[in-house]
This record gives structure tokens, sequence and C-alpha cells, in this order.
């Protein structure tokens, strides 16, 4: 017999609710897969919402061409072995104009390189729904985002004109112009997501887990190299340090933390007994108060 | 512990992954100024595993609560710019901390009156609600509204935190007053479990520990008391209800009604009922991905094969035979107004039901809540933050419930036709099986007019049926915008 419910069975049931509630109501749904551990938590609950179908709707993935390589590499193996479509999407006017992480504040390549072809994207293949795993607790204006969180035409989002959001009873009804964002992970936190992984036994991107790998610290943040495009400044030389990652981005812009733990029972203890939120490690965050907010409104996820 | 956390435990989870045993949403609400945001930074500063940069970033902030040396722990909850800058919370925040045992979840409501609605979208989340007030100036009318609203939103335990105790110099003869007018108001209303404590947020008297200023304050601190009150309740009470929200397919054999079971049971072999077209078939399979189940409950997310094809879809609620919900065309029921543009009866409306969605021929309002005297008063309109009886006459029937037996089926919105946006949010009080006698100035949308017409391109199919039935409501619309009295007939 089945036993409802720890807290993690609350949160799986009212994800696969949001799922379903999304896809009878929006035309053209997408799912934003970025490849992290939220993702794959996502990709696994859309795929329970709607067994035995496939989930009925594509994965987009916005690539800034600086995510890790092994990022790339699970990113095309999981499309694969799933059997979903994948769209990659790179703002190629952003590359053209040589934007890079290394050279641009934080502000202006997110913009150029996340927001910009992430909004491209919805608009040149008309999704009116964009599946993300973002969180509630990661972040103060996040706190504040409905599960379907409308934006109006040009993506824009209005913190003060927020729907009312009531029960669970989600409301896709679209006005003119308007898309939505659709957030099934609302509710969990970041140690539910790894509690969630260990449970139903999900594969990750290895660099979650501990191994020795290429390191520099600069400004206090330990950077793995991931190819040789960051400039070592003078003084700055590699070093094989036992690392992993809590949250994964572009490489020059995520910090590792180090780490013994190399496997998932151990990134578990690690995450349950933390001491420091996981956007610690994301640089672009700290650019200025308010940052993730004003990018939002600006239409990022 | 709990029947259900003894049931769970066979499933051997690795030590530091353990589950926690459920759930608890915490609403707080109060007034401008009462001190929530506080009071929940206060509650997460001192109970709650925070992790050190949130610590250090409030510490570095500079910012301190009026006049005193400590932190300002509103800082951990006002997320937005605009919120910092005016001091004010503007929309509902949501926090997380666990316990040893239990989840909480923090839902801190905004307090001024224009973002009541935001309060209102809250409280629906909510197991319990503390409601604060300022010591010095007791329980007013905004307490009032809040109460009503948590009501109408079906939230049974309510908390009166009486803040800032401190400036009243602990007076217990002041928090007897109030506890007092608190108790007179909690009659008025469902509530099933009601209590005042005295507290100061800022100090953290009474929140995570006994204040050592009230020794005549015997009964629980904040934190224990919330530890003390049940979890959102999942035990599979009353009738089942499905209410079919997406119809899976899987080749020629595997057709799948998909929801959340929103209460009861039901097993493999049970005979299970369209309350809507009358028709019934038995449970064939009970789908999950990994494995089948024999049996579901309130609160699981599945799919339902039944043995023979019963042709429902999404809107439809799946029952036993011999407790159906009502399928009427005309409903009573309570509503909070959540719009900023009042209601207007020459609008548009859809009446949105667990996952019905259908076309309103008229709105009634009856009357509106007097938050001075908490007694209904006649009225013909409601605009935001109104608390409101109405009776609504649909253009075709649905199936749905009375809110207090069965929220799960007994919850609605009314979504404005041109905009889309949830105008209002309510509980159905009681629907009247059958429909409500046609006036003769009711023109009657028929299937077949529609067949021959708009819809002609149709076939049979499942998403053409869906088309055809969106295409129906979307008539109806146009032509209750032109003045004409429709009634869907398919």
């Amino acid at each position: 017999m089945t036993a409802p419910f720890s807290h993690l069975d609350v949160l799986e049931s009212e994800a696969i609710h949001i799922f379903r509630e999304a896809a009878a109501q929006f035309r053209k749904p997408v799912l934003l897969y970025s490849i992290g551990k939220d993702s794959t938590v996502l990709l696994h609950l859309a795929r329970k919402a709607f067994f035995p179908q496939k989930p009925p709707f594509p994965l987009l993935h916005i690539d800034t061409t600086w995510k890790f390589k092994d990022m790339i590499a699970f990113r095309d193996k999981t499309a694969r072995d799933f059997g979903l479509d994948l769209i990659v999407h790179t703002n190629r006017e952003g590359i053209e104009r040589g934007i890079n992480p290394i050279d641009y504040a934080p502000s202006v390549y997110t913009d150029v390189m996340k927001t910009q072809p992430l909004k491209q994207a919805l608009d040149q293949h008309g999704f009116d729904a964009a599946f993300g795993g973002a969180r509630r607790d990661e972040e103060g204006s996040r706190a504040k985002e409905r599960v379907f969180s409308f934006r109006s035409p040009g993506h824009r989002w209005d913190p003060r004109r927020q729907r009312p959001e009531m029960w669970n009873l989600l409301n896709g009804r679209l006005g003119v112009g308007e898309t939505v964002r659709v957030f099934p992970l609302s509710n969990w936190t970041e140690r539910d997501v790894w509690r969630y992984i260990a449970r139903e036994g999900l594969d990750v991107v290895p660099l979650y887990y501990a191994a020795r790998r290429p390191t520099i610290t600069r400004n206090g943040q330990l950077l793995v190299l991931d190819d040789d495009r960051l400039p070592l400044q003078p003084g700055e030389t590699p070093q094989m340090k036992m690392v992993r990652f809590r949250t994964l981005g572009c490489w020059p812009l995520t910090a590792a933390v180090l780490s013994q733990a190399s496997d998932i029972e151990s990134v578990v203890a690690e995450t349950l007994s933390a001491r420091t939120s996981e956007r610690q490690g994301r640089l672009i965050d700290h650019d200025q108060t308010g940052a993730m907010e004003r990018k939002k409104q600006e239409g990022y996820f | 512990m709990t029947a259900l956390s003894a049931i769970r435990q066979p499933q051997a989870v690795p030590e530091p992954a353990q589950e926690l045993n459920g759930i608890l949403h915490l609403l707080t609400c109060g007034s401008v100024d009462d001190g929530k945001s506080t009071l929940i930074g206060r509650l997460l500063w001192d109970a709650s595993d925070l992790y050190d940069d949130q610590r250090e970033t409030l510490k570095k902030s500079g910012r301190t609560a009026g006049g005193t040396a400590h932190p300002d722990f509103s800082l951990l909850v006002d997320g937005l710019v605009a919120e910092r800058e005016q001091g004010i919370t503007i929309d509902i925040a949501w926090r997380y901390f666990d316990t040893d045992t239990r989840r909480f979840v923090i839902i801190d409501s905004p307090g001024h009156e224009q973002y009541t609605r935001n309060m209102a979208s809250g409280a629906s989340h909510a197991d319990v609600a503390i409601m604060l007030v300022d010591a010095r100036h007791g329980v007013k009318r905004q307490t009032r509204r809040h109460a009503g609203i948590l009501d109408i939103v079906g939230v049974k335990r309510v908390i009166l935190a009486v803040n800032k105790m401190d400036l009243v110099d602990w007076s217990q003869e002041k928090f007897r007053a109030i506890e007092a007018d608190f108790r007179e108001l909690t009659l008025r209303f469902g509530f099933r479990d009601a209590i005042a404590i005295p507290v100061s947020a800022v100090g953290g008297d009474n929140v995570a520990r006994r204040s050592e200023h009230m020794p005549w304050y015997t009964g629980p601190h904040l934190l224990e008391h919330l530890e003390r009150l049940p979890a959102r309740d999942i035990t599979p009470a009353g009738p089942f209800r499905l209410p079919v929200q997406f119809v899976l397919r899987d080749g020629l054999d595997f057709r799948g009604l998909a929801r959340t079971v929103s209460s009861g049971r039901v097993c493999v072999g049970d005979r299970v009922m369209d309350a809507l077209s009358g028709k019934s078939a038995h449970v064939l399979r009970i789908a999950t991905m990994g494995r089948d189940l024999e049996f579901a409950q309130q609160g699981q997310a599945v799919a339902l094969q039944l043995d023979t094809d019963i042709d429902v879809a999404r809107g439809a609620v799946l029952s036993c035979p011999q407790t159906q919900p009502a399928v009427a065309s005309h409903i009573e029921g309570r509503l909070v107004w959540l719009w900023e543009t009042p209601f207007d009866p020459r609008a548009g409306y859809l009446l949105r039901t667990a996952t019905d969605l259908a076309p309103i021929s008229s709105i009634k309002i009856k009357s509106l809540l007097d938050l001075e005297t908490l007694a209904a008063k006649p009225a013909q309109g409601a605009s935001v933050n109104d608390i409101a009886l109405v009776g609504i006459t649909l253009g075709r029937p649905v199936a749905v419930d009375a809110f207090a037996a069965l929220p799960g089926t007994g919850a609605f919105l009314i979504v404005d036709a041109t905009t889309g946006a949830s105008v209002a949010g309510g509980g159905v009080s009681s629907a009247a099986n059958g429909s409500a006698a046609d006036a003769a100035s009711t023109f009657r949308l028929t299937r077949e007019m529609l067949e021959k017409g708009i819809c002609r391109d149709l076939g049979s199919g499942e998403n053409d049926r869906h088309e055809f039935r969106r295409r129906a409501n979307e008539a109806a619309l146009l032509l209750r915008a032109a003045g004409v009295d429709v009634k869907l007939e398919l």
C-alpha cells in the first residue's frame, strides 16, 4: 500500500498538479531546462505528471556558450535518454559583439546572453507558458512570486500587479499579449531538492559531486577553470583542489566550495548541515541591491 | 507520532535525507505597523535554520528595529526593493523553515488595506493564521476584515498575537481587554481553535521563548503553540472526488483521467460516476510513474483508467454513484472581491471551479459584510476588498460541493472574461440541483446550432470536443456581452 504523506510527497503532488494544470490551460508550453539540480527535479516531475505519455512540451536551453562542458554533455544525454525535443538557443548577436562574463559586468552579460535570448526564443516559437525551476526560498523577490507568474507583453514582471492566486485554483486565462512563467518547485527548498534527488535516485551533473579540479581563488571565491578562456592575473596559479558546486551557472560566474562529498548521501548530509545559502555561489546576484528583482522585471526567469 | 509517520517508516530513507512529517502553513496578517514582518523575522532568527550569510547580511544592513539595539528583523522578509524603501509589505512573501519534525511555511501578508486581496490570496493556502494587533490599539476594523476573510477561505485555526506589549508596560489589563474583544470576534465565525498570546516581536518575548516581563501569562509561547497544532489535515475524510484535470493518452489502449484526489479515496474496481453526464464506469487501473496503485486517497496525484470510455473531459468531477456532487446552474456563495475594478453587472464573467470554467449569465450581489457590526447589509455592488453574499446563475451546469464540507470542490474564482484576471474568490454555500427557471427572454444556444455553424469543422476526437466546448463558451460570452441572456444546451 502507498503511504502518503511525508513533506516530500506533498511537494511532489503539488508540482504534478501545477504541471497538469498548465498543460491543460496553455496552448504551447515549454520547459526551460537549465541543466542544474532544480531542472533535474523539474524534468522528473514533468515525466511523472504525464506518465505514461511523454511530457507534452519541448525543453528549451538558453546556451550562453559559457556553461561547463560537463553540463552540455549531461543536457544532450538527458534529452536523448528520455526521447524529448531539445531546443538550444544562443544570442548570436551577443556572441558577435563579444559579450562575455569576464570583460563585462554581470548585469550586462546576464541581460545580453540570458534574458534577451530567452525572450527571443519564447517569441520566435510562440510559447505562451514556460516552466522554470525557480524556488521561493532562493531570494527575496522570488519569495514574492506566484506559481503562475504573468508577464505583460515584452515579458515584464510587475510585482505590484500580480494576480491573486487562491487555493489550488490556478487561473491560466491570458489577457492580450500576456505570457506566463510557471514554477512547479515554488515551495521547495534547496534541502528538499537534494532529499528528493536521493529518494528518487536521480542522476545529476557530476560537478555537484566533489572531485579534484583545477581552481584559482579570486575575490575570495573559488573558481574552477573549465577551459583556457579565463586570463589568469599575476600571482594566480591553478591548483588542484577537492571541490564541488552547490549551484551551477556560467563557469566564470559560479563559485565552487571545498568539499569531500563525492556521492549523493554525503551531498545530502552536507546540504542539510550547510551554514550558508546557495546563492552565495552566484556572483551575478551580488552585483547590486535588488539585482534579481530588476532582472526579473526585465524578463529574466 | 502520527499514524501516517508510522506508515512511512518501513521505507528506509538514508539518515540525513529524513523526510519531515508534515507541512504547517502559517499566515500572518495585521494592520500596517503592527510589526508582522518583524515578528516573522524574529521567529526565523530565533527558531529556524537561517544561514550564516543571511544573518550577516542583516547585521551588516546597519538598520535597527525602531529605537532598539536589535537588528531590523523585517529585512529578512520584505524582499522587494519598493517594500524595503517604503518599509511596508506589498505582496505576500513565502518563507520556509524546518524544526526537527516539521516544515513550517510562513506566508507573510500585507497589512495595507489596498493590498487586502493579496492577504486573501495568501490566506487560502494557510492552515493557521496569526493575526497581529498593536497592544496600544487592540482589535481594529482591519482585524475584523481579516477574520472575515479567514472564515471565507476556510482557515479554521487562529492566533491573536498582541504585539508591542513592551510599549504598554507589559500590562495584563490591556491584554485581557483585547483578548475579550478577540473572543467576541471569533465567536462570530467558524473557527475551531482560537488563542491570544501577548508578545513583543522586537525583544522576542513569547515568540520562541517565554517572556520574563509577563509572569502573569501562563499559556504557551508562540512557537510552542505552533508546534502543537496538527499539520494540514490529510486524512481521507469525506466522499471521493476527483475533478478531471487532464486526459492522458498512451497508444490506443490507455486513456487516463488525471488529477490529485481532492477528497476521500478510490480503489481499483470501484464504480465511479461523472455527475454532469450521469455516466459511470469501473476503475480498471490507478496509474502513477513507477507503479500502479491499488487505491488512491486525498492528496495523491494519479491517473484513473476506466473499463469503459465514458467520454469525460476536464471539468467533470468523478465521484461514487451514491454520493455525487451537486450539478447546478445556480449557486449561492460567499466571496471576497479581489480586483480594483468593481463588480459590473454588464461585464462578462466566468466561473472557475476545481477544473471547470463556465460562462456566468448573471451575478446578483445580495449583501455585504459590514466590518463594524459584522452583520450583513443589503447591497447591489461589490468593490475591492468587499466580502459579499452572492447568487450566481450559469450558462450551463457545473459539478460542485458546499465549501464548508468539501473545500476542494467547493471553492471557486470569478474570472473576468476579457482580461482573464481573477476578480473574486469564494466558496459555494449552497448549490441547487437542476437548472434555474429559464426566463422567457433567455436565448438557448444548442449543440445543433453550434454543429451546423461555428463548430462545423470539428469531429468527435478528444481535442475537437474540447475545442467545441471552448467555442461554445466563447460564443455564449459574446452574446452575453451584447446583452443577450444565453443558456447553453450541449
